[in-house]
C-alpha cells in the first residue's frame, strides 16, 4: 500500500469515527501526499467511461452502474456524487482492488481536465451544459470550452447529447461519435424561458426551434449555416405517464425498438436513460439486457429518493440550477396528490455561494401546483427562497421560513398530506437523507454540526 | 399611472438572476396598482427608447455582450440624450460596462463601448468574486445595499459613486467605491438581483421614474419584512461585524 493510499484510508477510518461519510475528503488528503494516485487507479481500470456535463451526471453514472452490474462485478466508480478529483480518488480509496473491469466516474465539467490528465477514458458522455455555479465556472461557453479542449488530445468515443447544440457541437473535434437524443413528445413546449444558447455555436446567427423538451434541449437548426441536431444513433420516443412511471420508447440505428419503463418523474431522466442506453450499448451489452435493467432501477442517495414516512411519501429532489428547479417545479404539477414543499437553500461553496439562480428560475410555475396545503423554506439562505418565491406571486400563501433545517424537517413531516417534496441544494441533501433514515430507523435524528461545519469548509 | 421599463436585450444579457430586478420592479408597481408595460428591447425588435420610463440593462458572456455592442452603437445618441433627459437608467455589470468609453480585454485588446460616459474598464484574469456590502450615496434608508459580484472587469471613473464598500470589491478593488450615479442613471456590479433584497432601492427607481412623470412625491407603503429579512441576512452572514 502506498503512502497515499494508506493516510487516505486513515483519514476515511477517522471520518468514520466521528459519523461522516466523507465522500471527497480522503481523496484529497492522498492526493495532497501523492498528486498521482489518479494514474494507479487508472492503470488498475481495464476500460473506463467518464460522464461530464450540468445535470443529470449522477443518475447517469448511477443507471450504467447499475446496468453494467449485470455483466461486470469488479466496478470502481463515485457514485456519491463527489465529482471532483478528490472525489474519484475518495472512491479508489472506498474500494482498492488490483484490477476493475470497469472505471465509471462522474467528473464537473471544471474538473475535467484535471481528471482526464491522469484518466485515460474510453468514452466520454457529456449531458448537457447549464448555467450553473457561475461563481466558480464563470459563463457557459468558458464551461464548454474547458471540457472542448481538454477532449482534443484524448483517443475516445463521445456519447453526446445530439438535442444540446452545446453538446452536439463537439462533433467537431473528429472522434467517433456516438448520438442519443429525444423525439416531441407530449411534454415538450414551443417556447422556454430559460434557454442557454439562443445562437449557433459554429456561425453565432440564431437558432430557431422546433420544440423544446428540456431547458434548450430540442430540436434546432441554424437560419444561416448547416448546424442541427445529428441524427440519433439511440432515440427515446412515445413517452407516457402513467402508475407513478414514465414509459417510453427507445431505438438504435440498427431498427431495434424496445419499450422502457423508468419509475421516477422529470423528462430529463428520458435523456439519462438515453445516455446510459447508448453507452452501454456502446460497451458490449445487450438492448434486452438494459431495458430490463432500467426497468428495476432505484435511486439512492438522495438524487430522487422516496421515502416512505408513516403514511406519507418523502420525495428528496437536488436542486442547483435554473433549469433543474424549473423542471422539478414542473413535474411536481404534473402531481395531482395533496402535498407539502419544503426548499433548503444553502449558499455552502458546494452549494454555489451565489443564490442569483434562484430568480433564473420559473418559480412562477408554483402557481400550476394543485393541492399544495404549505411551502417551507429552510436554509443559510431561506428568506431568499421564500422572498423568491413572494415575487412568483404565488397564490399559496401558507408560507413557513425557518433557517433552521431539523426543525423544518420536521414541520413538513408533520402535515397531513400524501406527498411531501423535498428540494435542497447539495450540501443539504444528505444531510436531509441522514435525518430522516434516522427517524425511519428511530435513531437519535440529530443533524451533527460538525458535518455541518466540515461540509461548508471543504466543499465537496 | 403607467411605467413603460425597457428590459434592454434579455436573450443576450440574462446572467446571474438580473432579470429578478425586472420582475421586483413589475410587483412592486403592481402591488400599488401602478400599471407596468415590459418592452424586450432586441435585435429584430427595436423600440422608440424616447418611451422609457425605465430603462434596464443587465449582465452577459463575452459573446452576448459582443453582439450587444455592435447592435447598440446605433442607439448611443438616443440613450445619451435619455439619460440627460432624466429618464432612470439601472445598468448591472455587462451594461454598467457597455456604457463607458471602452473595454480593455485580458489581452489587452480595446474594445469600445458606447461611450456614453467616459469611463474604461479593464480585465484582468482573476474574477472579484463573492458577496458585497456597500454604503449608498444615494441617502437612502437602510444606508446598506447588498449583493453578490462576479466580475473580472475593473473600472475606473470620477463620477459619483453608487456607495462605498464595506464588504467585497466594487468598481476596481483598489478605491473601495462601487458602482456609479449620474442623473437618473446608475451603474453597477451588484448582482443577487440588486433589487428583491433591496427594497429601498427599488422603490428610489420607481418614485423617480414616477416624479419625473406624473410629479408623484411619495410611494405607498407596501409590507417589505420579508424583503429586509433577506436583506438582514446577508449582512449577517457577511458583514464580519462592519456595519
Amino acid at each position: 500500500m502506498t503512502p497515499s493510499i494508506l493516510f487516505g484510508k486513515i483519514t476515511k477510518f477517522a471520518l468514520n469515527i466521528v459519523g461522516m461519510t466523507g465522500t471527497a475528503l480522503p481523496g484529497k488528503v492522498a492526493m495532497m501526499i501523492n498528486p498521482d494516485l489518479l494514474l494507479i487507479l487508472n492503470s488498475r481500470c481495464k476500460r473506463k467511461v467518464i460522464i461530464t456535463g450540468t445535470n443529470g451526471k449522477t443518475t447517469t453514472n448511477n443507471l450504467i452502474n447499475h446496468i453494467l452490474n449485470s455483466e461486470y462485478e469488479d466496478i470502481l466508480s463515485n457514485l456519491m456524487g463527489a465529482n471532483m478529483p478528490q472525489g474519484v480518488a475518495s472512491a479508489f480509496l472506498n474500494n482498492t482492488k488490483k484490477v476493475y473491469d470497469w472505471g465509471i466516474f462522474e467528473v464537473d465539467e471544471g474538473s475535467f481536465p484535471d481528471v482526464v490528465k491522469y484518466i485515460e477514458p474510453d468514452y466520454v458522455v457529456i449531458t448537457n451544459f447549464f448555467r450553473d455555479q457561475l461563481d466558480r465556472f464563470g459563463e457557459i461557453e468558458n464551461t464548454s470550452n474547458i471540457v472542448y479542449e481538454a477532449i482534443k488530445p484524448l483517443n475516445t468515443t463521445l456519447i453526446l447529447n445530439a438535442d444540446d447544440p452545446m453538446v452536439s457541437n463537439f462533433k467537431d473535434l473528429g472522434k467517433k461519435n456516438v448520438y442519443y437524443g429525444v423525439e416531441q413528445t407530449k411534454f415538450s413546449s414551443k417556447t422556454q424561458r430559460v434557454v442557454e444558447s439562443r445562437f449557433c455555436p459554429i456561425c453565432s446567427n440564431n437558432l430557431e426551434y422546433e420544440y423544446f423538451n428540456y431547458g434548450q434541449l430540442g430540436r434546432y437548426k441554424c437560419n444561416s449555416c448547416d448546424f442541427k441536431n445529428p441524427d440519433y444513433n439511440y432515440r427515446v420516443s412515445e413517452i407516457e405517464y402513467h402508475d407513478d412511471s414514465y414509459h417510453f420508447k427507445v431505438d438504435n440505428s440498427k431498427g431495434q425498438t424496445n419499450d422502457v419503463i423508468f419509475r421516477y418523474d422529470g423528462i430529463y431522466n428520458a435523456y439519462n436513460c438515453c445516455a446510459a442506453i447508448a453507452f452501454s450499448i456502446e460497451a458490449g451489452l445487450d438492448m434486452e439486457q438494459v431495458v430490463e435493467r432500467i426497468d428495476n432501477f432505484d435511486y439512492k442517495l438522495g438524487r430522487m429518493e422516496n421515502f416512505e414516512f408513516q403514511d406519507k411519501i418523502v420525495k428528496i429532489v437536488l436542486v442547483k440550477n435554473p433549469i433543474g428547479l424549473s423542471e422539478v417545479i414542473k413535474s411536481i404539477s404534473n402531481d395531482k396528490r395533496k402535498k407539502s414543499l419544503l426548499f433548503i437553500l444553502n449558499d455552502n461553496p458546494a452549494d454555489g455561494t451565489d443564490v442569483s439562480w434562484i430568480w433564473d428560475a420559473n418559480v412562477e410555475a408554483i402557481n400550476d401546483i394543485d393541492n399544495l396545503t404549505s411551502i417551507h423554506c429552510s436554509g443559510t439562505r431561506a428568506n431568499d427562497i421564500a422572498l423568491r418565491i413572494k415575487y412568483s406571486e404565488s397564490s399559496k400563501n401558507n408560507m413557513e421560513i425557518n433557517d433552521n433545517m431539523e426543525e423544518s424537517i420536521e414541520n413538513v413531516l408533520r402535515e397531513d398530506v400524501e406527498i411531501i417534496y423535498i428540494l435542497p441544494t447539495y450540501t443539504a441533501v444528505f444531510l436531509t437523507r441522514d435525518y430522516i433514515m434516522g427517524h425511519l430507523n428511530h435513531t437519535n435524528a440529530r443533524i451533527p454540526r460538525i458535518k455541518e461545519l466540515i461540509k461548508s469548509k471543504i466543499g465537496t | 399611472m403607467e411605467l413603460n421599463i425597457f428590459h434592454m436585450y434579455p436573450d443576450l444579457l440574462n446572467l446571474y438572476g438580473d432579470i429578478g430586478n425586472v420582475t421586483c420592479l413589475k410587483k412592486r408597481c403592481e402591488w400599488r396598482g401602478i400599471k407596468i408595460n415590459i418592452v424586450d428591447f432586441s435585435l429584430g425588435n427595436e423600440a422608440d427608447i424616447n418611451g422609457a420610463d425605465i430603462l434596464f440593462m443587465g449582465g452577459g458572456s463575452d459573446r452576448g455582450q459582443n453582439i450587444v455592442y455592435s447592435h447598440f452603437l446605433k442607439y448611443k445618441n438616443d440613450v445619451s440624450n435619455a439619460i440627460e433627459d432624466g429618464s432612470v437608467f439601472l445598468a448591472i455589470c455587462g451594461g454598467y460596462q457597455l456604457l463607458g468609453e471602452s473595454y480593455i480585454d485580458a489581452n489587452g485588446m480595446k474594445i469600445p463601448g458606447l461611450g456614453v460616459f467616459d469611463y474604461t474598464t479593464e480585465s484582468e484574469v482573476e474574477r472579484l468574486i463573492g458577496n458585497i456590502i456597500i454604503k449608498n450615496k444615494l441617502g437612502l434608508n437602510p444606508q446598506t445595499i447588498v449583493g453578490f459580484e462576479n466580475h473580472g472587469g475593473r473600472t475606473y471613473h470620477d463620477y459619483n459613486a453608487l456607495g462605498s464598500v464595506v464588504v467585497g470589491n466594487g468598481n476596481n478593488g483598489k478605491d473601495e467605491l462601487e458602482g456609479m450615479i449620474y442623473k437618473n442613471c446608475i451603474g453597477t456590479y451588484l448582482h443577487g438581483p440588486l433589487l428583491p433584497k433591496n427594497p429601498h432601492l427599488a422603490d428610489h427607481i420607481i418614485l423617480t421614474a414616477l416624479k419625473r412623470k406624473y410629479d408623484i412625491k411619495i410611494l405607498d407603503v407596501i409590507n417589505d419584512d420579508l424583503e429586509y429579512a433577506a436583506h438582514e441576512k446577508v449582512l449577517e452572514l457577511y458583514s464580519n461585524g462592519k456595519v
